[in-house]
């Protein structure tokens, strides 16, 4: 069953870019990366979802039902946090998250406990005085507190320490293996890398690709990098398969996508006096994608 | 019923402040009318001795000045400016708080509908100033009774105070739509200071002439000198502000419903 259905969303501001024609869909239990660099369209996607500004066109549906139309019946289920936490300054934590939890018609104030303390989170702090990455806890805590379905994550280990990152993480574990199924924006690929099953990338508003985490690791890219003694001219490579194509002096270093016989072929006929051959991270695809499409 | 209590608690302190203020004016005022209503005479004389045009400005009338009604008439349109300002900063800072501080985000993924959030809003402002008025009611009260000198008529003061209520109302309606329409404000008090002002200027030129100009500023819509002679209040002016108001809440409903929220 898919939680989330985006279908040929758009959504203009004016001039200013803003998404054209997405479409992706993200299924129960699944978390799901979406990736681009600053820019690219995650916020709008993730806003237009939520209601909080309105598709030019196209529609979006979660748990089945239009966004828009039945935005409160849906919000019920969603957990939201945004990339930049901001929250009533002159409220105490605990206040601020009983308000938040006043919303949802549960007694939560259990769960408040439990997670301010995975997270190490001071309650009866003012949240003026936070920093920004306790106000960023303070989000964590407001977006699990009433157990949703539906997590939607803007950006949000920006401003967490790794250890925090880590517990983190280790929550959205947890969350999703009780059944959340979960969205989790970023630009930063290793993070998406370790934790989501699928990864849609979006690219200058519009949707590059969407793949599974696995695939594009797997497709078969293996990334080459030879010391070699003899002189390597640009056309030694020149091969299908071969790209992002660098020789720096004797060492040369490219992606290699195909069959390996060709080039390990190629190899052999060279005096080489180093070779690694290594998965390439995500980071290497990713760019690989961009520098494709543009 | 959340966001009514979480927005009564956040309005709590300026709601006291605001109430404060006026009934300091008042008492400011009345503790002089003893003083001044014993130098009627001379003080009529040298009135008489400025044009009427300045007057009808400062919106002196010697008529019933020194009566205690006709005094309080007179520090009335300087209590209901600052009513005003109170209303006018309530309604503006409704929507365009959460803009500003960025927590509209925080409310608008909560499970409610932008109705309900507006209403629970619009709520709050008017207890905020319904309570101002209790308890400033009760102090003026209080005072107009410490201080008089002769008999007056109570229902005529009620009536008399009531209008800074109805200006409030109006000025709580418009400051609503200014903050709707208004994608992003910076600073309520400017805004609101300045809209306030523009039609409290606009109504003191406006007290010559034609009746029509009148309807261009809400702080004519309540003729003190009417109220006295006639106890009661134009229905015509009545209606207008029952129009503006409905039509600008009306208004900024569909407005908000509608609206992109955008981030920072």
């Amino acid at each position: 069953m898919n939680v989330i259905e985006i279908n040929q969303l758009t959504k203009n501001y004016g001039k200013a870019r803003g998404i054209t024609d997405i479409t992706f869909n993200v299924e129960e239990g699944e978390i799901f990366g979406f990736i681009g660099p600053n820019g690219a369209g995650k916020s709008t996607t993730i806003r237009t979802l939520l209601s909080l500004i309105y598709p030019t066109s196209g529609n979006a549906k979660i748990f089945g039902m239009d966004s828009v139309k039945y935005a409160p019946k849906i919000k019920k289920q969603i957990g939201y946090l945004p990339s930049e936490v901001f929250y009533y300054d002159n409220m105490k934590v605990m206040d601020l998250l009983k308000y938040s939890a006043s919303f949802y018609k549960k007694d939560c104030s259990k769960r408040i406990k439990e997670l301010a303390e995975i997270m190490d989170l001071d309650l009866t702090k003012k949240m003026d005085d936070l920093s920004l990455g306790n106000k960023k806890k303070v989000g964590i805590v407001q977006g699990l507190l009433h157990e949703p379905k539906l997590l939607i994550l803007d950006e949000p280990t920006s401003g967490l320490d790794p250890l925090m990152q880590q517990k983190f993480f280790e929550l959205l574990e947890i969350e999703n293996k009780k059944g959340a199924t979960i969205l989790f924006s970023s630009h930063i690929l290793s993070e998406v890398q370790k934790l989501c099953n699928r990864v849609a990338i979006i690219k200058e508003g519009k949707l590059v690709t969407v793949e599974k985490i696995s695939t594009l690791q797997e497709n078969n890219y293996k990334k080459f990098k030879i010391d070699t003694q003899s002189t390597v001219g640009e056309d030694d490579f020149n091969m299908t398969g071969v790209t992002n194509l660098e020789v720096k002096g004797h060492i040369v270093s490219f992606l290699f996508k195909g069959n390996i016989n060709l080039v390990l072929k190629k190899i052999a006929e060279m005096d080489i006096t180093n070779i690694w051959i290594e998965e390439p991270d995500l980071e290497e695809i990713f760019l690989h994608y961009y520098e494709k499409e543009a | 019923m959340n966001i009514f209590m979480h927005e009564l608690r956040a309005y709590r302190k300026s709601t006291i402040i605001w109430t404060i203020s006026l009934i300091m004016i008042v008492l400011l005022f009345m503790s002089f009318y003893s003083s001044f209503a014993k130098d009627a005479a001379e003080f009529t004389k040298i009135m008489e001795g400025y044009p009427e045009a300045i007057r009808n400005l400062l919106g002196v009338n010697l008529g019933n000045l020194f009566t205690i009604l006709g005094f309080y008439s007179f520090l009335l349109t300087f209590i209901t400016l600052c009513g005003a300002i109170q209303a006018m900063n309530l309604g503006t800072s409704i929507v365009s708080k959460e803009v500003r501080e960025k927590t509209a985000d925080f409310l608008l993924t909560k499970p409610v509908t932008r109705t309900a959030v507006m209403t629970a809003k619009l709520l709050a402002a008017f207890i905020s100033l319904v309570i101002t008025n209790i308890f400033y009611l009760a102090a003026a009260s209080i005072i107009i009774f410490q201080v008089k000198t002769g008999d007056f008529s109570f229902k005529l003061f009620i009536m008399l105070s009531l209008t800074m209520f109805f200006v409030q109302l109006l000025f709580l309606a418009v400051g609503i739509f200014i903050s709707v329409i208004l994608s992003k404000i910076k600073s309520v008090l400017t805004v609101s200071l300045a809209t306030v002002f523009a039609f409290y200027f606009l109504g003191m030129f406006s007290t010559t002439g034609e009746e029509a100009k009148r309807y261009l500023s809400p702080f004519k819509y309540f003729d003190t000198a009417y109220i006295l002679e006639n106890s009661g209040y134009e229905a015509t002016f009545l209606v207008a502000g029952a129009v503006i108001i409905i039509l600008s809440i009306a208004a900024s409903y569909y407005v908000y419903v509608k609206k992109d929220i955008h981030s920072v």
